[in-house]
């Protein structure tokens, strides 16, 4: 499978909710007996999903929409945390009828809600545009025709503020007749045991006994109703995965699905039932006794046995991800490993096709400057920096600046790159000064930064990174360089750059940024350590972020360079991984507009090709770039060339600015 | 897809031949991985997941040349301009001696046509490469120079093969093919040989049982049509001899040369070439990607669009370098195998004739281990067609 477990099987690694809802079923694994074979780790849904998908857990209680997302994870029968009419704790609440409404806010924090929200806007025909919120500011930010999409305490907290409310969980019985299910039970494939089961099962059963104490001790943490409470605990939500719980979400899974919202996920149980707890069979027999619920035969998945489990094949996968559907983690990364060159490409080229219809490639006329090469990482695949006080360290004069701006502005550029080591001689004054100055003199696009400098920059001057990049997009930049992301899997990251953000931080600077209103692209180096599915799990982080900020404009990835200075071995690298897997980022990336071929990291003949691989952009005409050419790759091209290149490949060129606005009509 | 690739498509699957309209519809098909894919599949039906190279180098000897080429940046004309430079017979044979402790199945001459060197010079250079490494392949001299020869000596092509034969030569590589059209021929190429001599020279040479190469010079002033009209007419040699191991879509260099105002062809075009080439060229066992002109990663690609030879080591190629070429001058054969594995192929060192000299087991990569299936496919595919192979040269006697 895809995850790999180091070590001997231990305890098995459960993560729950904190949320009070998801209380009633792990309370009683924090007590022995369930302490012996079980260690539990409670941790928000996000943290949840990306724990499960990067190996570091077994099972978790995860919402719906991340267990679709990840893929080929087993439910595990008879526990979920779901609703039959009111929930009471997910809403939109507004001052107007949620028909008037112009906009809504939403808290980030649950995706499943987020999805359940749009699929019931989008049923009654309802188009308001959407914004990320933290839920103080979301609820502050409900006014006239904007609303807010509120969850979990900040709900039940406001349950009477706002005129207007519409329960999700009661609307989506009224549509569908059916419970909805919030989270359950998911685990990696094969790890559960029956006893595992049993003792989840058990830990349910203690939980339901405890629900008065469970609200007592949230009422007196919160400060909410305790009856209140209890009522919602007894009530409002349901703990048991029935018939028609398994309906309710197997129905969203394919409504989500036909929306593009979520990868369509297949049903897969635990097969801890066939082997132990009679208990359990009568829910069995329930799950096979279910028709089928969705036109991909979801329900047909034999749920005795995981070994009959029959996933698409890859010619459905592909035309699914031809189609644009939305692939799951476990979907991406089998297409990654399995699926052909030309079968990526064509799939790619198609998706492409239908993003991009004019047949139309952009590029830009920019110029990379690196102002820097001092630098405190040490990454070991990098042959451009030097340590604070070598003597080949540098940083550029205003006048060596000058020079390369005035070429840049000379030969029609519109847009730099300006990127740097992390150099502690520089403070963020340097940056603003910096910045206003090439605004004003130079009137050029400012693609600055990557995320790992501008946390530097936050951690010198000890200020947090929504200041620094408010302070820096007020002096000028316009745009975050997705650099440095390498592959965003702290294991791999660890390996490779040790001294870098951590992939959350990445993640957490980009959408910091793209909360101040900044765009950034995406990159990924892959060919070191990474394997198959860190890259797919790359993909899909970049997704769940663009999901929740729509920042990012484009994503560019190229293999690792091996050349003179570089203290690594390469990995799996080549011009048909390179395209593999850009193909691959364009099938899964599907709420990222533009997908760029590196040219210069591939030679311009491959990345030539790699316009038939699923990209649109053909990147910009450099004049330099010192990190990539002091490693030996160092491709010049000039624009008439590019041109050329772009027509020679069946596409019409455009140039175009940093926010990927045209500049010039189709040639 | 356009419908005439479909329609291409399927007269391929039914083994029907395709025709002058095809092989330009090819050319045209917007879509390049579908013509790709295509000649992937022809060329996995004939090969399976093998690739082959060999290791081999390549000797320069004179480029003082007579003929005035528009694409050449190697060729000095006359022997006492600046630049112009013949080796002598020991120097030549130097090249090989100091490689002798690991050295190349195979030396590939090409020279420019000079006026000034006795035929005996010719034939003393083979000569001495035979005593120095007996069982060395040569494969030397194009076409284009064969017919200098028997014109500037008074001697037919046979006379001239037979002679060469007898002093060592094992074969003719496919170098001054260009383009057969005779319109373009003439003004790209004035003052060598025509398109019936080159035909006639390899006719000859197959005659005697020796085998050769054949290539094309795309990307510079000819026509579509044009490429078409010159693998169609290398077709019907091969139909009528058989005598063509493999064929070499060379891309046209612009630096230094008489046509640098001209765009070089790129990449799209260069793997487009070689997948028309492989559909077009049914009767011919090999395609080569010759890294040399298309660069190591653009031949790399060429591997899964038709191309199942990757050519050689080549150490001290001059001809494309002096046309600016950014390809490296040689390449390790660690490197080429490396290549091959990357494209999840199997790589073969080859001798000249294409016997395996060492089949190099397939990395445990990924990309390797994905091809289950195709694996079984090609294996039958490939038993299939050695098959097709045994009953085929039964009938010529190849």
């Amino acid at each position: 499978m895809f995850f790999e477990r180091d070590g001997l099987v231990s305890r098995l690694r459960v993560l729950g909710v904190e949320y009070l809802n998801a209380r009633p079923l792990w309370q009683a694994l924090t007590e022995p007996p369930a302490t012996d074979r079980m260690e539990l780790r409670l941790a928000p849904p996000s943290e949840l999903v990306r724990a499960l998908s990067e190996g570091e857990a077994d099972v978790g209680l995860l919402p719906v929409a991340g267990a679709a997302a990840i893929g080929d994870l087993e439910l595990v029968p008879g526990m979920a945390i779901a609703a039959r009419g009111k929930v009471r704790s997910v809403a939109i609440v507004a001052e107007r009828p949620v028909s008037e409404l112009t906009s809504i806010a939403l808290d980030l924090s649950s995706r499943t809600s987020v999805v359940l929200g749009r699929l019931l806007l989008a049923r009654r025909k309802l188009t308001p545009s959407f914004f990320g919120a933290p839920p103080e500011k979301a609820i502050s930010s409900v006014k006239g025709r904007t609303g807010a999409l509120v969850i979990g305490d900040a709900a039940l907290e406001i349950e009477q503020r706002f005129p207007y409310r519409l329960d999700l969980a009661e609307d989506w019985l009224e549509w569908t007749g059916l419970p909805f299910v919030f989270a359950a039970w998911f685990a990696r494939p094969g790890v559960m045991t029956a006893e595992h089961v049993a003792m989840l099962r058990t830990a349910k059963q203690i939980g339901l006994t405890r629900l008065d104490s469970i609200a007592k001790a949230h009422s007196e943490q919160t400060g909410l109703s305790e009856a209140s409470l209890r009522d919602y605990l007894a009530h409002a939500i349901r703990y048991d995965l029935g018939d028609d719980e398994v309906r309710g979400l197997v129905r969203f899974w394919s409504e989500a699905a036909s929306a593009r919202l979520l990868p369509s996920c297949s049903l897969v149980t635990h097969a801890a039932v066939q082997v132990g707890a009679p208990f359990m069979a009568p829910e069995r027999a329930i799950l096979e006794s279910i028709p089928l619920a969705n036109p991909e035969g979801a329900m047909n998945r034999a749920p005795t046995s995981n070994k009959t489990h029959q996933r698409p094949s890859l010619d459905v996968l592909l035309q699914r991800a031809a189609d644009g559907e939305r692939l799951s983690l476990a979907e991406g990364t089998r297409l990654l490993r399995d699926a052909s060159l030309f079968e990526l490409g064509l799939a790619a080229d198609a998706v492409r096709r239908r993003k991009h219809p004019h047949g139309v490639v952009t590029y830009i006329v920019d110029r990379n400057i690196n102002y820097t090469n001092v630098c405190t990482t040490s990454c070991r695949f990098c042959a451009f920096y030097r340590p604070v006080g070598h003597a080949e360290g540098y940083v550029l004069s205003r006048e060596a600046l000058a020079r390369k701006l005035q070429e840049v502005v000379n030969a029609g550029g519109v847009q730099i790159l300006l990127q740097g080591g992390l150099n502690p001689d520089l403070r963020i004054g340097y940056y603003e000064d910096l910045f206003r100055w090439i605004k004003k003199e130079y009137g050029l696009g400012l693609h600055a930064l990557s995320p790992e400098e501008i946390l530097h920059i936050a951690r010198l001057e000890n200020l947090p990174v929504a200041t620094v990049t408010e302070r820096l997009r007020d002096a000028g930049l316009d745009s975050v360089p997705g650099g440095g992301a390498e592959i965003l899997v702290d294991r791999v990251r660890k390996k490779i750059a040790k001294a870098k953000c951590t992939s959350g931080e990445w993640l957490s600077v980009m959408r910091t940024a793209h909360h101040m209103g900044l765009r950034s692209t995406a990159t990924m180096m892959f060919g070191t350590v990474d394997t198959v599915e860190d890259r797919a799990l790359h993909f899909m982080k970049i997704r769940d972020l663009q999901d929740e900020t729509s920042g990012f404009t484009a994503f560019f990835c190229w293999d690792f360079q091996f050349e003179n200075g570089v203290h690594m071995a390469p990995g799996e690298h080549g011009t048909h991984l390179y395209l593999r897997t850009q193909a691959m980022a364009r099938l899964m990336l599907d709420n990222v507009d533009h997908i760029g071929a590196s040219w210069v990291t591939q030679g311009p003949g491959v990345g030539q090709v790699a316009l038939r691989f699923g990209a649109d952009d053909f990147g910009s005409v450099m004049f330099e770039e010192s990190v990539v050419s002091s490693a030996g790759t160092a491709f010049g091209i000039d624009a008439s060339k590019i041109e050329s290149r772009i027509r020679d490949a069946g596409f019409r060129s455009v140039r175009r600015d940093v926010h990927y606005n045209w500049l010039t009509d189709p040639i | 897809m356009l419908d005439v690739t479909c329609n291409i498509r399927d007269k391929l699957r039914r083994g029907e031949r395709l025709t002058f309209d095809d092989g330009v519809a090819l050319f045209l098909e917007p879509d390049l991985l579908a013509v790709g894919a295509l000649a992937n599949e022809a060329c996995e039906k004939r090969h399976g997941n093998f690739t082959y190279f060999n290791r081999n180098m390549r000797v320069e000897i004179t480029n003082v040349c007579v003929a005035s080429c528009l694409f050449c940046s190697f060729a000095k004309l006359e022997a006492h301009m600046p630049g112009a430079h013949t080796m002598s017979l020991e120097e030549a044979w130097r090249e090989l001696e100091v490689r002798m402790d690991d050295p190349p199945s195979e030396i590939h001459v090409v020279n420019g046509l000079h006026p000034g060197l006795p035929f005996s010079y010719y034939e003393e250079l083979l000569r001495g490469y035979k005593r120095i490494k007996p069982d060395i392949h040569l494969k030397c001299f194009t076409a284009v120079e064969i017919h200098f020869f028997a014109q500037h000596f008074g001697m037919t092509y046979q006379e001239v093969l037979v002679r060469l034969r007898d002093a060592g030569l094992d074969s003719l590589p496919g170098g001054g093919g260009e383009i057969f059209d005779e319109d373009v021929r003439s003004r790209i190429s004035a003052g060598k040989a025509t398109a019936a001599n080159y035909l006639e020279v390899h006719r000859v040479a197959h005659h005697l049982g020796m085998p050769t190469n054949a290539t094309m010079l795309y990307g510079h002033i000819e026509t579509f049509a044009h490429r078409v009209d010159h693998l169609l007419r290398l077709r019907a040699l091969q139909d009528e001899t058989k005598g063509l191991q493999a064929f070499i879509a060379l891309a046209f260099h612009p630096d230094g040369n008489g046509m640098k105002n001209l765009p070089a062809p790129t990449a799209v075009d260069d793997l487009r070439t070689i997948a028309v080439s492989r559909l077009l060229l049914d009767n011919v066992e090999h395609i080569k990607a010759y890294w040399v002109s298309l660069t190591p990663d653009v031949a790399q690609l060429a591997l899964r669009f038709g191309a199942d030879d990757l050519d050689g080591t080549v150490v001290h190629e001059t001809i494309y370098k002096n046309a600016g070429s950014h390809s490296p001058g040689a390449l390790e054969e660690g490197e080429l195998v490396r290549l091959i594995r990357e494209a999840g192929r199997i790589p073969i060192e080859r001798d000249t004739l294409y016997n395996v000299i060492r089949e190099y087991p397939r990395a445990a990569v990924p990309e390797a281990a994905l091809k289950v299936k195709d694996r079984q496919r090609a294996r039958r595919a490939l038993r299939e067609a050695s098959v097709q192979n045994a009953c085929s040269s039964k009938e010529t006697g190849s």
